[in-house]
């Protein structure tokens, strides 16, 4: 199989991670909760995966609350800033995980800026809707769907100048470009574990600018006495048993991560991708391809997108096909009603499986434009 | 004989980063659960220091942002009583 969906989650991580999964399912009990070996062993292994997350994401590891996904981040910090009512600008490219929250909160959303690689356009939207009134904004770092990167350090500026809580989404960003919760002064960053960071499914960080309000309620082992959270974090949002194999192997992915480069990775990423999206032009796809562009290409065949995403296993390549959980960046592009086949590299990113997804591709009908 | 003090921290995190810095700084010290009795607010962890300079161990912590809570000093007698720095 040729692996091209890790915009989903990645595929064939470093033989460590797997390593580092194994040994702490051998050697830790439940970390903060007791003195003895197994359980500070499991301490000592959660405090290096903060610490690790600190040096990446430029953040002190009491910042680095650990999570289940990106989505379960995401919640946290939606639910920190937003009110049922309050005024949120978003970008036009969100995933689920950012709107269903909002809208399940009750907030009022405004969408500032929909043009697929425009960052003019994204720039001068957003900062209108801001001064029009803004109690929270929520941004994406890079469309899961289209590989868009956004303009962020700008649109982070715009928030603070105008004193305007934020919450960056770097779902597909995190292991593939820089991300600073010092730089960009958010007040929360929300990442996946088991996508660019390379850790295992169930892992995730949310960085914290600000004291976070908790989703789930429960023992933290800590000031066990009051019965209301802890006022500090990262205990204030971890109620319950952390998943110790499950960080261990995402500290070891970061690792792994540091060692490499995460320039040097998301460079690679973005250099195949390019090609990737040149090829497919030639072929006569229809390409969604622009300036300020990550390692993902988004494209329609002359067929549908699940049946072409279908043609495309049967070859042995794994992509993914639909909306990818992201209407309204679907919405913004038009292409809601047709969805897309997505491409999505990640750190094994290699210009030898081209011409094998190529030939592949060249299966599929043409669209007619 | 060097005095023996147990710095208590609200959580686990806190005191593991002060444990590493200070045996970074050449203390020698051991982390622990903390004594029921020490932690009013219920479970935290604490930092056992066998040491003759424990106002630099809690300014090494101080400066580098470590909040720890409270220091005990264990008497010669084998009792603990608190202390204030």
């Amino acid at each position: 199989m040729i692996y091209l969906d890790n915009g989903a989650t990645s595929f064939h991580k470093p033989p460590q991670v797997r390593r580092a999964v194994l040994r702490a399912m051998d050697r830790c009990a439940n970390p903060g909760r007791g003195g003895y070996g197994a359980a500070m062993e499991a301490a000592k292994t959660v405090l290096r995966c903060r610490e690790r997350a600190g040096v990446l994401f430029d953040c002190e590891p009491e910042q680095v609350v650990l999570t289940s996904n990106c989505t379960h981040g995401l919640n946290i910090a939606i639910r920190t800033l937003v009110k049922p009512g309050s005024r949120v600008v978003i970008s036009g490219f969100e995933h689920n995980a950012v709107t269903r929250p909002l809208y399940g909160l009750g907030a009022r959303v405004t969408v500032a800026g929909r043009k697929l690689f425009d960052w003019e356009d994204t720039l001068s939207e957003f900062e209108k809707a801001l001064k029009a009134g803004a109690e929270a904004a929520v941004f994406t770092h890079v469309s899961n769907v289209f590989g868009y990167i956004l303009p962020v350090e700008e649109m982070a500026a715009l928030c603070r100048q105008r004193g305007i809580p934020f919450i960056v989404d770097a779902a597909q960003s995190a292991g593939a470009l820089p991300v600073s919760l010092k730089k960009l002064g958010a007040d929360f960053i929300a990442m996946p574990g088991h996508k660019g960071l390379l850790g295992p499914q169930g892992t995730g960080l949310l960085l914290c600018g600000k004291l976070p309000e908790p989703l789930l309620l429960g023992g933290t082992g800590s000031e066990s006495v009051r019965q209301d959270m802890p006022d500090f974090t990262p205990d204030r949002a971890e109620a319950g048993t952390l998943n110790v194999p499950g960080i261990a192997g995402l500290e070891a992915g970061m690792a792994w991560l540091q060692r490499m480069g995460i320039e040097r990775i998301g460079k690679r990423e973005r250099q195949v991708a390019e090609k990737c999206a040149g090829e497919l032009k030639n072929m006569g796809m229809q390409v969604y391809w622009g300036p300020h562009q990550g390692g993902t290409v988004s494209f329609r065949p002359g067929c549908d997108c699940e049946e072409g995403a279908r043609m495309l296993a049967e070859q042995g390549i794994a992509v993914r096909a639909g909306l990818h959980c992201a209407p309204l960046a679907h919405e913004s592009a038009g292409t809601l009603d047709t969805g897309t086949v997505r491409i999505s590299f990640g750190h094994d990113a290699d210009f030898s499986r081209i011409p094998v997804l190529l030939r592949a591709v060249s299966k599929l009908p043409v669209p007619e434009l | 004989m060097m005095n023996v003090y147990y710095l208590t921290f609200r959580s686990v995190t806190p005191a593991q980063r002060g444990e590493n810095l200070l045996r970074k700084m050449g203390f020698r010290c051991v982390l622990q659960r903390t004594p029921r009795w020490m932690e009013e607010k219920g479970c935290g962890y604490c930092l056992r220091l066998p040491t003759d300079r424990i106002r630099e161990a809690a300014g090494v912590l101080q400066r580098a942002g470590i909040p720890y809570r409270k220091v005990y000093l264990l008497n010669e007698g084998g009792d603990t009583e608190e202390i204030s720095l």
